[in-house]
């Protein structure tokens, strides 16, 4: 039994953080927030642009990463990812389903049909399907989505697999409290926990203004606790329901959170939330310790294993001076890039080398220096502090996070 | 074809041209203003905000400063809503020479700006973030203005004395017979008509682009030489009064806060095409430097965006620099009669914005001059439409306004408090707006997600209202994204680059923007 320090709440620290505690491990889970999975459209992404649309993400590995010798799933191989998202399929059959062999299309809110391989239950009935005919329906009192547009979009954009779907716009008044015109979808998904009755609003309203579509879509505000209401709402309004990721915070991504979060209390380990890491110790080419910042002193925890898994810049771990030097914020490890000057273009819609700038690690996940030797021989690198991938544009986060923290974990061995 | 008819035709909607346009309108002329894009959408929406008291110019320009401290008065009276009256200081950084704050004193006194020199401590007290080691510190009445809200009011008070203001017109030829000018020929660029104005004078404020319209009348060319200059603006008020380095005028040398943001600005290069100006990197670190000796730390806050701005300068032979009856400070007029034998036309370069209605003042008592006839101006009297008198902008009017309409409106975009019904209303009067169009009215997207969150919400909205179909409704949020993005690579760091990653999320990672069906390029 090693004590393991895993910093960082996203996707990647979650799963590396459980997975070690259930392989015995002594785990403490230091972050200095919640992690970036509320943030996210909920769904488990693992290629899904490669740049062309993907539709067997795996099947596509070996080309991908010969195009790519840099991109993370280089180093961590197809073996990782897929006992990863096994895992988390078992670990959260209520979250989770689909099949990783195979993308799908999701509806955007914009209307654009995103590939994803994993899903939740509540979006199942929106895989965009050829000949189908889809109800879109939004709510006057929800800014964040406009069936309009979505529908607009999804009726003129020809499926990636061939043929194409028709979307109808709908809209109903649904007000979370009288007189409130500015809700946001957790303020929705709070109200569909909380009140019976207010799914059986939902329900009538939507009813009521629906025409002959095989299908209904509504925003993605189906409960945070009660992951089964899209089916009382399907049984009651007699079609299958199903709903589309908005505008972070998003109450899919939110859902996985907390579940994993849950799952992490419940399996022992100690959590350190709200705590930026302040220092380290390291000795003969180990970290033995990190200082973490808590309640208004600093305090050292020993570690035998720590596993970094604090993001990429859009958390903050990856830093970018005013002078343009790039750095990494805990343990100012290697990087891929230091100097920006060159790595931002003024192209919007082309992907930015700056963003794909991050650690290095070997096959285990350890992160490497300049010379290719592990910088710590007990620090292991994983999620989207890795160097190498534009996770958005490729769809293929999820993928990363689970796949790095497995080759981790599967480095670092059970505990006894 | 469209076929229209005025007294007068004003090429070119920044503040010069609306102010000639406004003065001729309300001396009784029929004048048509013209311009091939939004209004202000050029130099007069691409500079730091400042109001001058006339302070910056005492030493090296007392004329200046005076014509600067009167209008500033006047400009405040008139348009009060796009103006905040912030108060300015000019401060002796331990860089600078104190012996200039007597010349600057001096100045004042000399030109009537009003200035007084204050306790170094009373002005830390008041601006904490001021670089702790000034050596003098003066307060002079610098304000901040919109420069979109003062084109956009002053171009409501033209069309109220009957003045049409044609945007997105772009000027094909400027027809004449022989030797005088008797029309404009324009392309409507939204419909693609042609648009024929009969008229018997020209009035070319087209700034950088004014040698363009002296080619279309068939003139020698003018020697329009931009002065590229670019601005940084930091994502909060470090400043809540305009802060000048007491220094003869150099680069970065004031730091301006303007709305939710504060600007330091600017640099100053010649440059040749005023429709791509740059950004470089030198010029941010260098603005970024200046910032640093004004407010220590400078370079840890955060850059929400950059642009840059051509001033309008013409280095021409002819420009009748003794005429001095018909100028202010910094303007240069060119009458075409004498230069190229074509009468009624003027082509005017140069000038401030503080002294927008000063300029239009001088170039229409030009025109009247060439046609012989004389009205009073009454520019400074009259209070411009959408304004109330006495009430200037404050940072909390938009809180003010949420918090009235809070229960019964959306929020639409958060960082600079724009809600539902403002979107609707200006999109009603611009059906054919670009999201940028709708931007400088509304500054939607102005803060600091800089469109990451509010962006998808228009492009619904915009859609809903059936003002256009999705085709173009999708090209309007990608075009909007793509023209962000300008202002935002140059100064990515720090915090920005964080809020670029979540941006990059948002459009691609969640709602997939870029996969939608678009053609290779937006049109405008």
């Amino acid at each position: 039994m090693a004590r393991i320090v895993v910093i960082g709440a996203g996707f990647s620290g979650l799963a590396a953080a459980l997975r070690l505690r259930q392989l015995n491990h002594e785990v403490t889970l230091v972050a200095k927030g919640v992690g970036g999975l509320q943030l996210s459209q909920g769904t488990v992404d693992i290629l899904g642009y490669a740049p062309e649309w993907v539709q067997a993400p795996f099947k596509s590995f070996a080309a991908f990463i010969e195009a790519n010798p840099d991109h993370p799933y280089a180093t961590i191989g197809t073996q990782p990812v897929k006992r990863g998202l096994t895992w988390l399929s078992d670990l959260l059959p209520g979250l989770v389903v689909g099949d990783m062999e195979k993308n799908v299309c999701l509806p955007t809110p914009v209307g654009a049909m995103r590939p994803t391989a994993l899903y939740q239950p509540s979006m199942a009935s929106g895989v965009l399907t050829k000949g189908k005919s889809y109800a879109i329906v939004g709510f006057n009192q929800l800014k964040d989505f406009s069936p309009e547009f979505c529908a607009a979009n999804l009726t003129r954009t020809p499926l990636p697999t061939g043929g194409s779907v028709t979307a109808t716009a709908y809209r109903i008044d649904l007000e979370v409290a009288p007189g409130e015109a500015d809700s946001s979808a957790l303020r929705y998904a709070r109200a569909l926990d909380d009140r019976p009755e207010f799914r059986t609003r939902l329900a009538d309203a939507v009813k009521t203004v629906i025409g002959p579509e095989d299908i209904v879509g509504l925003p993605a505000c189906l409960g945070l606790d009660d992951p089964t209401i899209h089916i009382d709402l399907a049984q009651a309004i007699g079609r299958p329901v199903f709903e589309i990721p908005l505008l972070p915070p998003g109450v899919p991504g939110m859902r996985i959170n907390e579940a994993l979060m849950r799952a992490l209390r419940k399996a022992g380990a100690r959590l350190v939330l709200g705590s930026f890491i302040t220092g380290f110790e390291a000795s003969a080419g180990s970290i033995v310790s990190v200082t973490v910042q808590q309640a208004g002193h600093d305090r050292e925890l020993p570690a035998d294993i720590v596993v970094y898994a604090p993001g990429g810049f859009e958390s903050g771990a990856l830093t970018l001076d005013s002078a343009g030097k790039i750095s990494e914020r805990t343990f100012d490890l290697p990087l891929t890039g230091t100097n920006a000057a060159d790595l931002v273009t003024g192209d919007y819609w082309h992907d930015q080398a700056l963003f794909k700038v991050g650690v290095r690690t070997d096959s285990t996940m350890r992160a490497l220096g300049p010379d290719g030797a592990p910088v710590y021989g007990n620090l292991y690198a994983v999620g989207s502090i890795l160097s190498g991938a534009t996770r958005w544009a490729e769809k293929s986060g999820e993928g990363i996070a689970l796949g790095s923290a497995f080759a981790a974990v599967n480095a670092i061995g059970g505990g006894k | 074809m469209r076929k229209l008819r005025a007294d007068v035709v004003v090429v070119g909607g920044g503040s010069t041209g609306v102010g000639v346009v406004r003065d001729a309108a309300m001396r009784g002329y029929k004048a048509i203003l013209v311009d091939r894009a939004d209004l202000a959408q050029g130099t007069s929406g691409r500079f730091h905000g400042l109001l001058h008291s006339g302070g910056r110019y005492v030493v090296s320009d007392p004329e200046s400063a005076t014509e600067c401290a009167e209008e500033n008065a006047i400009v405040t009276r008139i348009q009060p809503h796009a103006v905040e009256t912030t108060g300015g200081l000019f401060v002796v950084t331990p860089h600078d020479d104190p012996a200039f704050g007597d010349q600057f004193l001096a100045g004042a006194l000399k030109a009537k700006v009003p200035a007084r020199e204050i306790d170094p401590a009373l002005a830390l007290a008041r601006e904490p973030r001021l670089n702790p080691g000034i050596l003098r510190a003066f307060e002079v009445e610098d304000g901040t203005v919109d420069g979109w809200q003062l084109v956009w009011s002053a171009a409501a008070s033209a069309q109220a004395y009957g003045a049409e203001i044609l945007s997105y017109h772009e000027v094909v030829a400027v027809e004449r017979t022989g030797e005088a000018v008797t029309g404009v020929r324009c392309l409507n660029r939204k419909t693609g008509e042609d648009v024929t104005i009969e008229c018997g004078f020209v009035l070319n404020c087209a700034g950088p682009w004014a040698g363009r319209i002296a080619n279309a009348a068939g003139c020698q060319p003018v020697d329009v030489v931009p002065g590229r200059g670019i601005m940084v603006a930091m994502a909060h008020r470090l400043v809540n009064t305009v802060v000048n380095r007491c220094i003869y005028p150099a680069d970065g040398d004031i730091l301006v806060p303007i709305h939710t943001v504060c600007v330091i600005g600017t640099t100053d290069h010649p440059t040749t095409d005023p429709d791509h100006l740059e950004i470089p990197r030198e010029e941010v670190q260098q603005m970024l430097d200046a910032g640093e000796e004004l407010i220590p730390g400078f370079r840890d806050a955060r850059a929400v965006h950059a642009w840059a701005g051509a001033r309008p300068l013409i280095k021409d032979k002819h420009v009748a620099a003794t005429d001095t009856r018909h100028m202010s400070r910094g303007m240069s007029v060119i009458d075409h009669r004498e230069r190229d034998g074509l009468s009624g036309l003027l082509t005017i370069g140069g000038g401030k914005l503080t002294t927008y209605r000063l300029m239009a003042e001088h170039i229409v008592n030009a025109m009247e001059e060439q046609l012989g006839v004389s009205h009073p101006c009454r520019t400074a009297d009259e209070i411009c439409p959408g304004n109330v008198p006495g009430k200037t902008y404050l940072i909390t009017d938009r809180l003010h306004e949420r918090e009235e309409d809070r229960l019964s409106d959306q929020i639409i975009c958060e960082c600079e408090l724009m809600s539902r019904s403002m979107f609707i209303d200006l999109l009603e009067k611009f059906p054919q707006a670009s999201f940028d169009d709708l931007r400088r009215q509304l500054r939607v997207g102005m803060g600091p997600c800089q469109g990451g969150f509010c962006s998808s919400r228009i492009a619904g909205l915009t859609f809903e209202e059936g003002a256009v179909d999705i085709e173009r409704a999708t090209g309007l949020l990608r075009l909007f994204l793509e023209n962000r993005w300008i202002g935002l690579w140059p100064i990515l760091s720090g915090d920005q680059v964080r809020q670029a990653a979540l941006d990059d999320w948002i459009i691609q990672g969640i709602l997939d923007v870029d996969h939608l069906p678009h053609p290779a390029k937006e049109e405008i």
